[in-house]
Parts: structure tokens; C-alpha cells; sequence
């Protein structure tokens, strides 16, 4: 799965997971649930939908807060993690979500001027 | 042959009311109204006498613009209001009138009418000004004298004993007519402001003093009483109501204290008195020419306006510490009227910590002082009158608009909110700084503001540090006398010591231009991080660590409150930004704005 972590993700809420199946995705979310097994848990997005989230090796951690999955999306429509990151609450300025969800909103409606997806060469 | 409404124009001029009169117009002159809209001003005859101190109201103007209004034509007086100026004399503003006979079928003038003299002008008059002076059209309507009983039989105008005046056979004056010379009279008079009791102690000794300023038909005056009237007079008056005052000593007004119109004051002394008038309905309340808000920007700085306007919002009271180490209340409130603008007003005193600016009231208030802190701003003074909700036909229309359209307004403001980050309700200017040139900010006559998020990509260590006149509040440079003495020309004297004062010369940048900009101490100190004192001392004592304050805080990047004007110095013109203010960028007020304006663009 290091090959993943090469290539351009793109961000997006639960509403967009359909449209990137199987592809490397990058999706900030608030916890609502994790699996008494560790190994899945479900995040909500800034519009409060909710997307599960699967890992290869069970959770070592509490999981609170907001969480940045990096992975890709599986046919069933949810995210296969690669790595994972918390967004700290009690450091800096807290994560508005909402606001997150509305930047990726402008994101999507003009990606002729956010062309993340072009890889940089060399 | 149509009968004109003879003794009208004497009934007119003494203020009598007279129904539906029928005049020929002699005639009719076309008045620019410079920032406002054409007046037009009418000399009418009764066949009798003429009057030519008509004016059309400006609903009216298409009348005269389409010429039915010639010289010579029979025209009947529908509706139509007395204004009395300040200097006393009238001024028929007439709003409804139509033609009976035009001028073609009128052979010439009727009768031998004679110009009716209005024995009413009186007191200090300057050269004969024409009526449109103080009649100013805000918004397209007329004067804005609250003049209560228009069209009532006022018959008093001629000093005559009031039938019910108390102590003794005085006669009641007008108070245009007051004048030094004169001892035995009685002014009626309503009360428009009284200020609260204000004491002093300096070397002569203590006293207390109050003043208010009164108002009559014919005109204003300012009136003060100290010490034992003070005693005597205080608890008596009351704002609003009307008393009869007599015998007052009259001296010249000393204008730099009031904006009143009269070039005399009275002070109260041991034989002056005050009694309350219950007859009082024919005493106007308060005499007013509102200014629109949207006209402020075009007034001097130090002019004392009237104004009015919804209170759209207001801050909290807060407390300061003057030069003086007095305390004070002060209070702020955003005022917008129909011009679309808004101005903030600073209230003082009680009058913040009694303010209520719940439910949006209409606010107006007399005399206010103009500055031009933050652009333009109002402060109501210890001289201005503030009236919520006051019962005047402006007020009124202000409000029928404001529920109708303005409540929905983002009322542009003519003051520069020096709020936190995004400025609160939008009303910061935001500027890229590309935005500077390409909209030539600070050509015009005044300085712009503007807000910007830029970063710091160089800052001039050099001469960055001056050393400055260690007084508070002087800091011009001082002079090294070489001899351990420097010397401030400012304050004529010498010290043994200075403190350090920081001008930072520095570039900023954004993604599209850069400015060089100077910052000043306070500013320069929150880019450095240090305080300026600290830095003259690290700049003598280890220049390695000075120099490292400046590559900490190279390449952060800020919310900066500037300033542009352009300047010329020998021929050569340039634009010089000052920074007024410096702060950290609040990342999710600007990525809301940021996306509303993607989202504005989006939709053009």
C-alpha cells in the first residue's frame, strides 16, 4: 500500500465516495464509532454523513476527535486505510468541519482551478 | 377676470394660516441647489402686495420645469407650510398648487402690489441670504424645522402682554430680538438640551456651572448659569417643556463653546427667573437640518451637523481613562439612513450608559461633532442633543423605509471599524495589494484605508531605531549633544536619557504585488516580537541577536490595517503606506470570505 502515499489524493466528503472507487482518496472526519475489534471505525463529515473506515491492523489507540484517513475506497464504499492522522482538539485552533466541507465543495465545483490531480514530475 | 386673495400676503408673512389663496406669480427664479436638487424660488402677488420669499417644495418642480409656472399666471395655494428661518424671517414652502390661469390669458399684472415689508427681521443679521440656504433637500423634501402649530393663529408676532404671564406686566420677546442693551424682558421658550452639572477648581477658586440651549419661533440661544443659579435653576428645568425666562444678561457668544445660532449667550444672574409655561403648543421643539449620512463624506472635519438615522446596531458601554485621569463612559452605535450609508456616532457619558438601542430606534441628534477619525465619524459632544425616536415627521419616513427596505441593507459605512480580524458585519475594506495600484488607492484628496493579508518578505534592520524626546506623549527625536544631554527642540529641554522608537520600513507581499510599507512603534513591535526598548538595547549590546529577531519574524504573514496617500516631495510623487495595525490572520474568517467571493464570482 506505499503506493499510495505517492500519489496525488484527492479530498472528499461521503457524498463523493461513490465517484472514487478504487481510487486514493483523503477523508477528514469526526469519530462516531469504532469496532469493538479496532479494526473499522465510522467518521462523520461536515455534513454529518457517516463513512466506515477499515484497517489492516487493529486500533492501539483512543480514537476522539477528527481524524485524516489516508487510503483508497473499496467497492462497497468504504475507505481501505492506509495511515491515519488525529487532528489534535486541544492543540491550535479547533477544526471547524463544516468549513472544511464547504473548501471541498469549491474544490470539486471547479477542479479547472484546483488541478490536484496533475502529478509534479521529478 | 379671476379675484386674487387680497391680504393674504400680509396674513402669510405675519404667520397667519389662509386657506386656499389665489396669487399671481410675479415671478420665478431658478435656484441650483448645488449637492441637492433644484430649488425653485416664487414672488407672489395679492394684488395688495407681493412676497418673495416663496419657495416650490421640489415635488413640484416638474411644474416649473415644464413651464406652466410663467410670470403672470393665476395660481391657488393648495397646501403649503411656514418655515421660520433662525433670523426670524418666513419662508412659504409651498406644496400643492395649481395653475387657474395660465400666464397667456393673464393681461399683466393685477393691481399695483407693493413688496409687503415683514416687520419681523430683527437681531444681528448677516448679508441678506437667500431662504435656500438652511432649507437644504435631504432626500428630496423640505426644511426640516419641527415647527408645531403651522397653520395655527399664532397673531402674537409684535411684542404683546401674554394673557396669562406670570409675574408682572412683562413683555414676551422673540429670542432673536435679545440683545445686550436690553434689561426688562421675557423670552418663552422650550428647552432643548441641558447639560448635566459640571464643577471646576483651579487656582481662583471652585465653582459649578450648567448650560442649555432654549428655543422659540424666531430662533435659538445658548443660556448658562453657574454656581448659586446653578442652586437655584437646575432641578427646575426640565429638556422639552417650556418655561418663560427673564432677564438674563446678554453678552457675545463665545462660539468656540456652541454651535447655536446666535451671536449672543445669556448667562442667569441674581434677577433672573424661570417659570414653567403650561401654554407651550405653539413653541417649536427643536429646530434640525438632518444631513444624509451619504453627505458626511463631504463635509469638513470639526463641522458640527444635525443628523438622523436608524441605529442599526450598537456596542456595548465601555470604560476609559482620560489625559486627565477622569473616567468615562463610552458607548458606540452604527447609524444608517436612506443615502445607504452608515456612520458610527460615539456617545459619552451617561448619555452611552443610559443608551438603548434595542428594536433599532430612530436616533437623531443636534449639533453633533464630525471627525474624521477612521474616514468620517460622529461624536455627540457635551453640546449635542441626542433624541431616540423623536417625534418628527423625519422620523417617520426613516422608519416606514427601514421596515420596508432598509432592515435588509448592509449599510456602507463612511467609518473604518477597527474590528478584529474581518471586521465585524462585513464592513472592512479588503484590498489585494496588486488592488493598490490598479485602483489608484490614496490619489484622491484624502487618505484610503484598506485591510489586506500580506506576508513580510523584507524588513530593514538598518535605521530601524531612532531615539526619541523620553516625555510621554513627545516623540520627536532627540538631538545627541555629545556631551551625556540630548535635546528635544519640541519640548525646548534637555534630559540625560531618551527611549528608543521604532520606524520599520518594510516589504510585504501577497500573491500577486508587493509594498513597501512603514510601521510604526506599536505595529513594528507586534511584527518584531519585542518591545522597542529591548531592541535598542540588544542593537547595542549583541547584534547577533538583534539580527535574529529579524530573521524570526521575516515571512509571517499578518492582517494589515493600511494606510496610502500619495505624496509629493520635490516634483516627485509617490504613494506612502503607513501601517495603522497589525494582526494575526484569523484563517477561518478569511476562508469564509474567500469562498463568498468565489461563490460571488461564480455567479456573475
Amino acid at each position: 500500500m506505499s503506493g499510495v502515499m505517492d500519489v496525488p489524493r484527492a479530498r472528499i466528503n461521503t457524498s463523493m465516495l461513490s465517484q472514487y472507487i478504487s481510487r486514493p482518496v483523503c477523508f477528514v472526519g469526526r469519530v462516531d464509532k469504532v469496532h469493538p475489534t479496532g479494526k473499522t471505525f465510522k467518521l462523520f463529515d461536515g455534513e454529518g454523513k457517516v463513512t466506515s473506515v477499515e484497517l489492516n491492523e487493529p486500533l492501539e489507540e483512543e480514537l476522539s476527535g477528527i481524524v485524516e484517513v489516508l487510503g483508497v475506497v473499496s467497492n462497497k464504499g468504504a475507505i481501505m486505510a492506509s495511515s491515519y492522522n488525529i487532528l489534535r482538539d486541544d492543540k491550535g485552533i479547533t477544526f471547524d468541519l463544516e468549513l472544511y466541507n464547504e473548501a471541498l465543495k469549491v474544490i470539486h465545483d471547479f477542479p479547472q482551478h484546483y488541478p490536484f490531480e496533475v502529478a509534479t514530475s521529478g | 377676470m379671476t379675484t386674487l386673495s387680497e391680504g393674504a400676503i400680509e396674513a402669510l408673512s405675519n404667520g397667519n394660516s389662509v386657506s386656499d389663496p389665489v396669487l399671481q406669480l410675479v415671478n420665478i427664479r431658478k435656484i441650483d441647489g448645488g449637492n441637492g436638487p433644484t430649488r425653485f424660488r416664487l414672488m407672489m402677488s395679492d394684488g395688495l402686495h407681493t412676497m418673495s420669499s416663496f419657495m416650490l417644495s421640489t415635488q413640484l418642480n416638474p411644474m416649473a420645469e415644464d413651464n406652466k409656472l410663467a410670470p403672470n399666471c393665476i395660481c391657488q395655494l393648495k397646501r403649503n407650510v411656514t418655515n421660520v428661518l433662525k433670523d426670524g424671517r418666513r419662508v412659504v414652502v409651498i406644496l400643492d398648487m395649481d395653475v387657474v390661469k395660465p400666464a397667456e390669458d393673464v393681461d399683466g399684472r393685477i393691481g399695483e402690489p407693493t413688496p409687503y415689508t415683514e416687520g419681523q427681521s430683527k437681531g444681528p443679521q448677516s448679508a441678506p441670504k437667500p431662504p435656500v440656504r438652511p432649507l437644504q433637500p435631504q432626500n428630496g423634501n423640505d426644511g426640516k424645522y419641527m415647527n408645531r402649530g403651522f397653520n395655527r393663529d399664532f397673531g402674537k408676532k409684535a411684542p404683546s402682554a401674554m394673557p396669562s404671564t406670570p409675574g408682572g406686566s412683562s413683555k414676551v420677546v422673540p429670542i432673536a430680538s435679545l440683545n445686550p442693551y436690553q434689561s426688562k424682558w421675557t423670552v418663552r421658550a422650550r428647552v432643548t438640551n441641558k447639560s448635566s452639572i459640571r464643577t471646576w477648581s483651579n487656582s481662583r477658586g471652585e465653582g459649578k456651572l450648567f448650560s442649555m440651549e432654549i428655543v422659540d419661533e424666531s430662533g435659538e440661544i445658548r443660556v448658562t448659569g453657574f454656581n448659586q443659579e446653578v442652586d437655584k435653576f437646575y432641578g427646575l428645568i426640565e429638556t422639552g417643556k417650556v418655561f418663560y425666562i427673564s432677564k438674563g444678561s446678554l453678552k457675545i457668544a463665545n462660539k468656540q463653546y456652541t454651535s447655536v445660532k446666535n451671536d449672543y449667550e445669556m448667562t442667569l444672574n441674581g434677577e433672573s427667573s424661570i417659570i414653567p409655561c403650561d401654554d407651550s403648543s405653539d413653541v417649536p421643539m427643536v429646530q434640525c437640518d438632518f444631513i444624509s449620512i451619504g453627505d458626511l463624506e463631504n463635509r469638513d472635519k470639526d463641522a458640527i451637523v444635525d443628523v438622523i438615522g436608524v441605529c442599526k446596531s450598537v456596542d456595548e458601554v465601555t470604560r476609559l481613562t482620560t489625559k486627565s485621569s477622569r473616567e468615562v463612559s463610552k458607548r458606540t452605535l452604527n447609524l444608517m439612513d436612506m443615502s445607504g450609508k452608515m456612520v458610527t456616532v460615539t456617545l459619552w457619558g451617561e448619555e452611552a450608559e443610559n443608551f438603548d438601542g434595542s428594536g433599532q430606534p430612530i436616533v437623531a441628534i443636534k449639533a453633533a461633532k464630525l471627525s474624521d477619525f477612521g474616514g468620517r465619524s460622529l461624536s455627540a459632544s457635551f453640546s449635542s442633543t441626542l433624541m431616540i425616536n423623536p417625534d418628527i415627521p423625519e422620523a417617520y419616513k426613516l422608519r416606514g423605509w427601514y421596515d420596508k427596505e432598509g432592515h435588509a441593507m448592509d449599510g456602507q459605512s463612511l467609518t473604518e471599524v477597527r474590528g478584529s480580524g474581518g471586521g465585524v458585519g462585513g464592513n472592512t475594506n479588503w484590498k489585494t495589494l496588486g488592488d493598490v495600484k490598479t485602483e489608484h488607492l490614496g490619489h484622491g484628496d484624502k487618505a484610503d484605508y484598506f485591510s489586506c493579508i500580506a506576508t513580510i518578505v523584507y524588513l530593514r534592520k538598518e535605521n530601524c531605531l531612532y531615539q526619541a524626546c523620553p516625555s510621554q506623549d513627545c516623540n520627536k527625536k532627540v538631538v545627541d549633544q555629545q556631551n551625556g544631554m540630548f535635546r528635544c527642540e519640541k519640548c525646548d529641554k534637555e534630559f540625560p536619557n531618551f527611549k528608543y522608537r521604532l520606524i520599520l520600513s518594510a516589504n510585504i507581499a501577497d500573491y500577486g504585488d508587493n509594498q513597501w510599507v512603514t510601521c510604526f512603534q506599536e505595529s513594528a513591535e507586534a511584527i518584531l516580537g519585542q518591545n522597542a526598548a529591548y531592541l535598542g538595547q540588544l542593537k547595542e549590546s549583541n547584534e547577533l541577536a538583534f539580527d535574529e529577531v529579524f530573521q524570526q519574524a521575516n515571512f509571517n504573514t499578518f492582517v494589515f490595517r493600511n494606510r496610502v496617500k500619495l505624496e509629493t516631495y520635490n516634483d516627485e510623487s509617490r504613494i506612502k503606506a503607513t501601517v495603522m495595525d497589525v494582526k494575526p490572520v484569523d484563517y477561518k474568517e478569511y476562508s469564509k470570505r474567500l469562498m463568498m467571493n468565489i461563490r460571488k464570482l461564480a455567479a456573475q
